[in-house]
């Protein structure tokens, strides 16, 4: 009897020592979400020296550490396979492991990276939006300031322009090194311009040209604007703004939709909603996702398409054979896509871009109390932000090096090329809006655009609520 | 002393009692919490709630202005609907022409049953590719048939149409196995009976077939309609954030979008309690309705 009770006691311990291994597996959810918080950065492509001079990289931890990393570099992003191979060249140099989390950057990514932190989940290193967005885990205290890194590292991102290092909208101080930085304009499939008999738009292009041009686009029988407006405005929402506005305004929240500003959001939205009415967006605008109306202009169904500079990597990967295989890649289809500047109107040139350095590398404070992935987190930023690595993700776009190397065109495809070329003719860049006016306060507009264009929502009944949203955070 | 240890159930609860905390654990404390969490400010999941909403049941409030909780409602009662009639019912009719076959049963068996072993996620992106607008399956189709122009299976008119057709047809292979084990327990001497009698293959399925399942028809009905309730992964693939203008939310699907893409989590969590509350009536009025019978 005695053993039997014995047998039963053994057993039941089994399981629940069975279910708590089970509960105490980590968990290590992906998501991903666009948009990064961002203060105006005013700042371009930096032509770089002939001086190399890397940045001493901290010490090199000893013993194998292993280190959980999140990123944004996943899916279509441009740099996600620099990304692996950063990665696995610093694991081979170091001894060390990195577990990667990266997903897309979107909205459940973003929710995901918030609920990490909330529950004490976070990674050691984050490569994560610096605007906002970032907000909830720096006021709690979870990522460590670039300064307080420096008084133990004197030498941690001593190769950045500290003056292009955004801070945080919460304290002021800077807590993220940045790689690479990012821009938003409009890819154009020559192709469909050649067959509706318009000429390529240049620097000079202005909103009521590019109505015209829609009309012609229109009545050659494809889609003038690849958009899904329910599925991702963003794009169309941070340029119709910023178009009622100028790039010394456009960082500025509006008190309320009657004022000045909370106006010109207004008056961004009824653009919106009038180029809907014109019937410029593909038929199925309000029920399509972005990756069907990428699609309509990567197949050459639709004319204009307005996103970010991590698109260029979406459109090459759509001209190979295999989106895995850079060898495949066809040229010639390549060459039918261009990149030019979001029409302008009033006070804001086509030439006023969007972007900065919206995103960088964080160091957690769950990291930097831990002495052994202290200094691998520390190394890891360091090799990720040195100066050889950093012009491989930033390529078109952005940096904050202070000696960024001479950039070699002929390591650059045709689009890329394109692409330095519209960004050296920039007359400013801005910060994203949305990164600042970030969380549930963009519902209304956002997720509400389909109401708003559909005049089944007043444009300024949803500013407003989005705008009341925000002010009550 | 043999004897005396069936006598003796502690050991019984020993064993009943890792199972008890788990379900304490993962389930009714999370429960409770939530019902909790749905009178609190609430923002940011994972996040502890430190304040009440004022008032307090404000979320309740505002669920009854809301027009897309009206909307989801009256999506799940539908989609209730659809599965009662179109997957039980299709899942009958598939079962009595297979229960009539003698050669291929387990062919069919096996087929009808397949979609129910695939992913609900897959499942959703593959009709997303056979309802796409540009030269999906469905359109190419009718453009083989002549149609002119592309449809736009997801445009708001048709939209809830295109996203339970395929719930739909992913479960009725369920049904049809429980309700195909149904007909097998059926002695064949009661047909052998009836068709000495002379009744048509029509009477024995009206007289025999059907009066006999209807304990089975009962758990069939039971399982569709609190599984409709249950429904997620496959609309949201299909129709992510209730799209075209929030016009195809279920009651699941628009907790999800409140608690993790809007952030509206305290609001969440009162979804959360709608669709218990939801449940629990409904699942009373389907057993009120189908009631089992003893034979």
């Amino acid at each position: 009897m005695m053993k039997k009770r014995m047998m039963a006691a053994m057993l039941a311990g089994a399981m629940v020592l069975s279910m708590t291994a089970c509960g105490n597996s980590g968990s290590t959810g992906n998501g991903g979400n666009t948009g990064a918080a961002a203060p105006a950065a005013e700042t371009k492509a930096d032509a770089g020296t002939d001086e190399q001079g890397s940045a001493p990289v901290a010490e090199e931890p000893t013993g194998p550490v292993e280190l959980v990393v999140t990123t944004t570099f996943a899916g279509e992003d441009t740099n996600a396979q620099n990304y692996k191979d950063a990665v696995k060249a610093w694991e081979a140099k170091t001894g060390n492991s990195i577990v990667d989390t990266s997903a897309s950057a979107d909205e459940t990514f973003k929710a995901r990276v918030a609920t990490d932190f909330e529950t004490g989940s976070e990674p050691d290193v984050l490569f994560f939006f610096n605007g906002a967005d970032s907000n909830s885990f720096i006021e709690a205290g979870k990522v460590v300031p670039i300064d307080e890194i420096r008084e133990a590292y004197p030498e941690y991102a001593s190769n950045m322009n500290d003056d292009l290092i955004p801070a945080s909208l919460v304290d002021g101080k800077r807590y993220a090194v940045p790689a690479n930085g990012i821009w938003e304009a409009m890819f154009v499939n020559t192709e469909v311009l050649e067959a509706a008999g318009v000429a390529m738009p240049g620097a000079d292009y202005t909103m009521d040209q590019f109505k015209a041009d829609c009309e012609k686009i229109k009545a050659a029988g494809y889609a003038p604007i690849a958009a899904a407006l329910g599925n991702i405005p963003h794009y169309w929402w941070e340029f119709a703004i910023f178009n009622n506005q100028s790039p010394a305004t456009h960082l500025e929240i509006p008190e309320n939709a009657g004022d000045e500003i909370g106006q010109t959001w207004v008056a961004g939205m009824n653009d919106i909603k009038e180029l809907y009415e014109l019937g410029y967006f593909p038929e199925n605008t309000l029920s399509a996702t972005d990756d069907e109306t990428f699609a309509m202009f990567t197949e050459g169904k639709a004319a204009f398409l307005l996103d970010g500079s991590w698109k260029v990597g979406g459109i090459v990967g759509a001209c190979q054979s295999d989106p895995n295989d850079p060898a495949t890649l066809d040229m010639e289809k390549l060459d039918k896509f261009d990149v030019t500047y979001v029409p302008g109107k009033g006070d804001r040139k086509a030439t006023d871009l969007i972007g900065g350095l919206t995103s960088g590398y964080f160091i957690t404070r769950k990291a930097w109390d831990d002495p052994a992935r202290r200094a691998a987190a520390v190394n890891f930023v360091e090799y990720m932000t040195s100066d050889e690595l950093v012009p491989k993700f930033a390529q078109h776009g952005a940096s904050a090096l202070k000696n960024a190397p001479e950039v070699d065109p002929s390591q650059f495809n045709i689009l890329q090329i394109k692409a330095m070329d519209m960004m050296a003719g920039a007359t400013s860049l801005t910060g994203v809006v949305q990164d600042i006016f970030a969380g549930d306060c963009r519902v209304s507009t956002f997720d509400g655009m389909p109401e708003i264009v559909t005049g089944r929502v007043a444009a300024e009944d949803a500013v407003a609520e989005g705008l009341e949203i925000y002010h009550n955070q | 002393m043999g004897a005396n240890i069936y006598r003796n159930k502690k050991p019984a609860f020993v064993f009943l009692l890792p199972a008890f905390l788990f379900m304490a654990v993962l389930l009714y404390y999370p429960f409770f919490k939530n019902i909790l969490n749905s009178f609190m400010h609430l923002k940011q999941l994972g996040a502890s709630a430190t304040e009440f909403n004022t008032p307090w049941y404000s979320n309740y409030q505002e669920m009854l202005h809301d027009p897309n909780v009206w909307t989801s409602v009256k999506n799940t009662i539908i989609m209730m609907l659809v599965t009662l009639v179109g997957q039980v019912r299709i899942a009958i009719v598939l079962a009595l022409m297979v229960d009539n076959i003698s050669r291929g049963k387990q062919f069919f068996r096996t087929v009808f049953f397949f979609p129910i072993v695939i992913s609900a996620t897959a499942l959703g992106l593959m009709f997303n590719l056979i309802f796409l607008y540009d030269k999906g399956m469905v359109n190419q189709l009718l453009e083989v048939l002549g149609k002119q122009k592309l449809t736009d299976w997801k445009a708001e008119g048709i939209a809830l149409v295109t996203m339970m057709a395929p719930v739909m047809w992913q479960y009725v292979g369920f049904y049809f196995v429980i309700l195909v084990t149904g007909l097998n327990n059926i002695s064949d001497e009661l047909y052998e009976a009836a068709r000495i009698d002379g009744a048509t293959a029509l009477q024995r399925v009206r007289y025999i077939s059907i009066p006999l399942l209807h304990n089975v028809i009962c758990t069939c009905s039971i399982l569709a309609v609190t599984g409709a309730l249950k429904v997620f992964d496959l609309p949201w693939v299909m129709f992510p954030k209730g799209m075209p203008l929030k016009s195809t939310f279920l009651t699941g699907t628009y907790m999800y979008y409140q608690t993790m893409e809007t952030k509206n989590v305290d609001y969440g969590a009162a979804l959360a309690v709608l669709i218990v509350v939801l449940g629990v009536v409904l699942a009373k009025g389907v057993n009120a309705i189908f009631k089992e019978k003893d034979y």
